[in-house]
């Protein structure tokens, strides 16, 4: 099998475009940062037209194995990647003005960013288990750098040093987890694994995968590996956030997908327990800590643990409508979420350690488009309809109900319900009182378009809402790459 | 799908009744927000309009003074594809049950636009646009035919009645919006979740997926089941009408928000409760409606005492005509329990009646307080002597809201006595028929506190009688409380048939028993096209 990795068929590079063609521009970035210098305007749109390209060229990637079985495209993850460009674009969007604002370079910024989005593309991809470590540490030192960013704030350093040590730490669970895979199967493509047949009994396969899951459990903040994540947000820029709170988990999720349809080929028992024991925990830890927050990005950052337990019900009881209910939910977790926090970083418009939910006192009228931007991505968010988060929500139920599952379903009821609660928080604050602050610059930023935030609030608000109204183009294009591709 | 829709939204259509003010709204948000006077005269033409346009949907659906069932979907039959995976499709239907409804309704919309002229003062165009925008949910969830979309649109009035009183409302009115919200939300969450097992369950009997109401009456379950899905609808509903351990958001939510909104959710919000009782709960699981009878029954009697009695000793007059808003949706929720022909007609004509009596009163609440400030007894006293035209409306809703024979509110409560004690219920009749004095009780002490006697405070004799755009706005209310109070037949004759058929299919599906395991009937159409009359 290794003779075939030395003649590379053409067809298996051009499946391999999307992922290249990140990469690729995020080289060519740093060299005209190199030789032109800081050119910001140029750096977004030669970026930005590098999302375009990867989308484009995406839709010519064949279905199936190629690199040898290194890379299975499946439908899903070809889903998936459409939800990592879209929360990249949305990221690209919102930073530029970020950037300006704060006087940071934006060479290193772009090209890092692209590179972390390659490392997701790749991971929603292999079946490998050395190519998946390679594509989680392409995506993982990425973010490490991009969190740490605005270097002269000590508050960015300190996050970017918690998600590195906690995420290398982390990293040898995930190793230490193939290594005992491989021990026990002798092998690491995923599909020979569950073929492998361990002998029954033996738990070392069990081991090896949970450890594999805390990893990726890790990168999803699902409770109780979420630590990290109220912290890391709040200190890392805004527009980051957008991306570092959707791709990382999109990709994770593509591989929980993968590891759970090895369990039931292998046939391990009690793997629907483990991760109903996790969505479940999500669900009550992430939606309780939000509920008392007084910052909007850690209740952002609480209330993103809590819908990732919910986007782990679909999970359980994998069947044929678990992946449909993945890819709208993270779709809709990208239009939203993404949408979200690049409206947040244009209201605080002094990075600092601090997002007060109280700060946003009446600022609903000072920026009109912000604030019912915002209004809309968090009432998607809060999975109300006519938006995208509710027909997330509502396939999510469906799953849990038809797979025979319905105390998820109740769990989710429930724990929603406290989610209403917090976000309708920031709607009143926004509305219903009086202003308590100036901006800092005198209303200057105010006046003063930012039309790349606009532009990202605007896709994340009206898609979460056209979408909402009209799901059926979305679902009819996944049953549509379902059937063709498996 | 979207051409077929187009197609409707720019004919006579129910589509078009309920886009319309979502259109309204988007030409408002296109306006400078200074221009405040543009803006109240589109909403208040917007309004106009709406009545016009439902008004004339009733007239074309009128055949022999009879109204018969209209419909949008495809014209070959079967509802337009919304959702196709599921089977959700796009199905509005307006029958006798909901035409009452969607005519208050629309009736109510410049009403209140009127109403609120003065009362509004910042940020018109939001409060236009949350107006608008909670009309086309309120009126989407009454025509829907779908129960996706029903809850689509159920979910859709929450957010704008949800500014409304939060910006719009008085001093509490964050804690009032918050709290409304959230127990509407609790409510709807688990009814959402019985849909979809409703759903589920029909496509694993019939292999076919589909949210329509009337495929979803075809489902027959055992009683075990039914008992816990009509418990999350029945919540639902119970916490929107708000029957009595599910009450404490409406005296927050009413006397917090502004007159505008006050009107909406007493004339048109909680009479959703009770209709998606008739609608939804007691036809979808009738087996478990009659071993929940005694419940529901004995709560709504509670409401209508304990209502009745805490909206005596009110010291706030929006506060006493919340009250008696949960006294008066306990009679219309005893009507619609006692299973009975007669009780219904007056459960659905006591809905109407009670949002024209409590929607003159909130209207007459907010005129006082504009002048005054205040809503307390305390500071009032001999108003009729300067504000005569006031004291009249005053008195005549409050007599409308009594039951005085020749007014509305008599016909309804009658019925629904009527038929409670036809049904066998005896007691809860009884006590209920004391509910009645209570509510002249009450209502006489605001009268008497008010209007009558010497004139106790010294900035009250400067009062302005009401305007003439006061009185434009309380005087079609007034007539219509006049006529259906005269001549019932107006109201009862045209939906009588439509609650003769769901009677009797409901009375039928009782009689049947519930099956032992869960099954389709089959033969659908003498319950489903039943509306149509024969």
């Amino acid at each position: 099998m290794p003779a075939d990795l030395y003649s590379i068929p053409a067809a298996d590079l051009i499946g391999l475009y999307p992922e290249l063609i990140l990469a690729g521009a995020g080289v060519v970035i740093l060299l005209v940062d190199a030789f032109l210098g800081d050119r910001r305007l140029l750096t977004t749109i030669f970026a930005l037209a590098a999302v375009g390209a990867a989308a484009f060229y995406g839709g010519s990637t064949a279905m199936g194995a190629s690199f040898g079985g290194l890379l299975e495209t499946t439908a899903l993850s070809v889903a998936i990647r459409w939800v990592v460009l879209l929360c990249l674009g949305m990221a690209l969007l919102g930073s530029h003005g970020f950037l300006r604002r704060e006087r940071l370079p934006s060479g290193e910024y772009h090209a890092l960013l692209l590179w972390a989005a390659a490392g997701a593309l790749l991971m929603a991809r292999t079946s490998e288990l050395i190519t998946l470590f390679l594509g989680l540490e392409l995506l993982s030192i990425c973010l490490y750098a991009l969190a740490a960013y605005h270097r002269r704030l000590p508050v960015a350093t300190e996050s970017g040093i918690k998600y590195f040590l906690n995420g290398a730490f982390i990293s040898c669970f995930v190793l230490l987890g193939i290594a005992l895979v491989y021990g026990e199967t002798g092998t690491t493509r995923l599909s020979a694994v569950a073929e492998a047949g361990s002998e029954p009994g033996s738990p070392m396969l069990l081991i090896g995968l949970l450890l594999l899951i805390c990893g990726f459990a890790f990168k999803m903040s699902v409770a109780p590996f979420h630590a990290w994540a109220p912290d890391v947000y709040q200190g890392a820029a805004s527009p980051f956030v957008a991306f570092l709170s959707v791709a990382p988990k999109a990709a994770s999720a593509v591989v929980l997908v993968r590891i759970t349809e090895l369990t039931l080929v292998a046939g391990l028992d009690g793997w629907d327990d483990v991760i109903s024991v996790l969505a479940v925990l999500s669900m009550i830890v992430g939606n309780f800590l939000a509920l008392s927050q007084r910052d909007i990005k850690r209740m952002l950052a609480y209330s993103g643990v809590a819908h990732m337990g919910y986007l782990l019900v679909p999970l359980v009881g994998l069947g044929e409508g678990t992946r449909e209910a993945l890819f709208v939910y993270l779709l809709a977790y990208a239009l939203m979420n993404a949408g979200a926090f690049v409206a947040i970083g244009r209201l605080y418009a002094e990075p600092g350690d601090q997002h007060l939910i109280s700060d946003l006192a009446g600022w609903g009228y000072r920026f009109p488009l912000l604030g019912v931007g915002l209004t809309v991505c968090l009432i998607s968010l809060g999975g109300i309809p006519p938006t995208l988060g509710f027909v997330g929500k509502y396939l999510v139920f469906l799953h849990a109900i038809q797979s025979g599952h319905p105390m998820l379903a109740v769990a989710i009821v429930l724990t929603s319900l406290l989610g209403v609660y917090y976000y309708l928080r920031v709607v009143y604050t926004l509305y219903m009182m009086p202003e308590v602050r100036q901006p800092s610059d005198g209303g200057e930023a105010a006046r003063s378009l930012d039309w790349g935030a606009g532009a990202a609030v605007v896709i994340g608000a009206l898609g979460s809402v056209f979408l909402g109204l009209w799901p059926t183009g979305v679902l009819q294009w996944f049953a549509r790459a379902l059937g063709t591709g498996l | 799908m979207t051409g077929s829709f187009m197609e409707l939204l720019f004919g006579p259509s129910l589509t078009r009744v309920v886009f319309f003010p979502i259109l309204a709204a988007a030409v408002i948000t296109l306006l400078p927000s200074g221009r405040k006077a543009w803006i109240r005269g589109i909403a208040l033409a917007a309004g106009v309009i709406e009545l016009a346009l439902s008004i004339q949907l009733v007239v074309a659906g009128m055949a022999d003074g009879i109204f018969q069932l209209l419909r949008d979907g495809d014209p070959a039959g079967g509802a337009i594809e919304w959702i196709p995976r599921f089977g959700i499709g796009y199905d509005l239907r307006m029958d006798g049950l909901s035409m009452p409804l969607v005519v208050l309704t629309a009736f109510l919309l410049p009403v209140v636009v009127l109403a609120s002229w003065r009362g509004i003062e910042n940020h018109w165009k939001g409060y236009a646009t949350s107006l608008l925008l909670l009309t086309t949910g309120i009126l989407g969830a009454l025509l829907a035919h779908d129960l996706f979309l029903f809850y689509v649109f159920w979910e859709v009035m929450l957010i704008p009645m949800y500014l409304i009183i939060g910006i719009w409302g008085g001093e509490r009115r964050i804690y009032a919006a918050i709290k409304f919200f959230l127990f509407t939300m609790a409510g709807s969450l688990f009814m959402l979740l019985g849909i979809v097992w409703l759903a589920a369950r029909h496509a694993g009997l019939s292999g076919v997926w589909s949210f329509d109401y009337d495929d979803l009456l075809r489902l027959d379950l055992p009683l075990e089941q039914q008992l816990w899905l009509f418990a999350v609808f029945a919540l639902a509903f119970a916490i929107k009408v708000p029957l009595v351990p599910f009450h404490t958001w409406l005296p927050d939510a009413h006397v917090q928000a502004p007159t505008g909104g006050s009107v909406i959710l007493a004339g048109v919000l909680l009479k959703l409760g009770t209709y998606g009782l008739l609608r939804f709960a007691l036809p979808l699981f009738p087996h478990a409606a009659r071993e929940a009878q005694p419940v529901l029954v004995t709560l709504a009697v509670i409401g209508i005492l304990y209502g009745a009695l805490v909206a005596w000793r009110q010291e706030d007059m929006k506060s006493l005509v919340a009250y008696s808003s949960v006294a008066h949706l306990g009679f219309v929720v005893l009507g619609l329990m006692a299973f009975d022909l007669i009780a219904w007609q007056g459960a659905l004509m006591q809905m109407v009646n009670h949002g024209l009596a409590t929607g003159a009163l909130f209207l007459l609440v907010g005129m006082l307080y504009e002048r005054r400030h205040t809503k307390l007894f305390a500071e009032f006293g001999g108003l009729a002597k300067v504000m005569p035209w006031f004291a009249f409306f005053l008195v005549f809703s409050s007599l409308a809201s009594v039951g005085l024979p020749g007014l509305n509110g008599f016909v309804g409560e009658f019925l629904i006595l009527t038929g409670s004690f036809r049904g066998g219920l005896i007691l809860a009749t009884a006590l209920a028929a004391f509910g009645v004095v209570l509510a002249a009780v009450y209502l006489f002490k605001m009268l008497h506190e008010t209007l009558w006697g010497p004139i106790t405070r010294e900035e009250n004799r400067q009062l302005a009688d009401l305007s003439l755009r006061e009185i434009v706005t309380l005087a079609p209310i007034a007539v219509l409380m006049l006529a259906l109070g005269l001549a019932p037949q107006l109201f009862l004759k045209p939906v009588a048939p439509a609650i003769e058929t769901a009677h009797r299919a409901f009375v039928e599906r009782l009689e049947q028993g519930p099956a032992t395991a869960a099954s389709l009937r089959m033969p659908p159409d003498t319950i489903a096209l039943s509306e149509k009359g024969d």
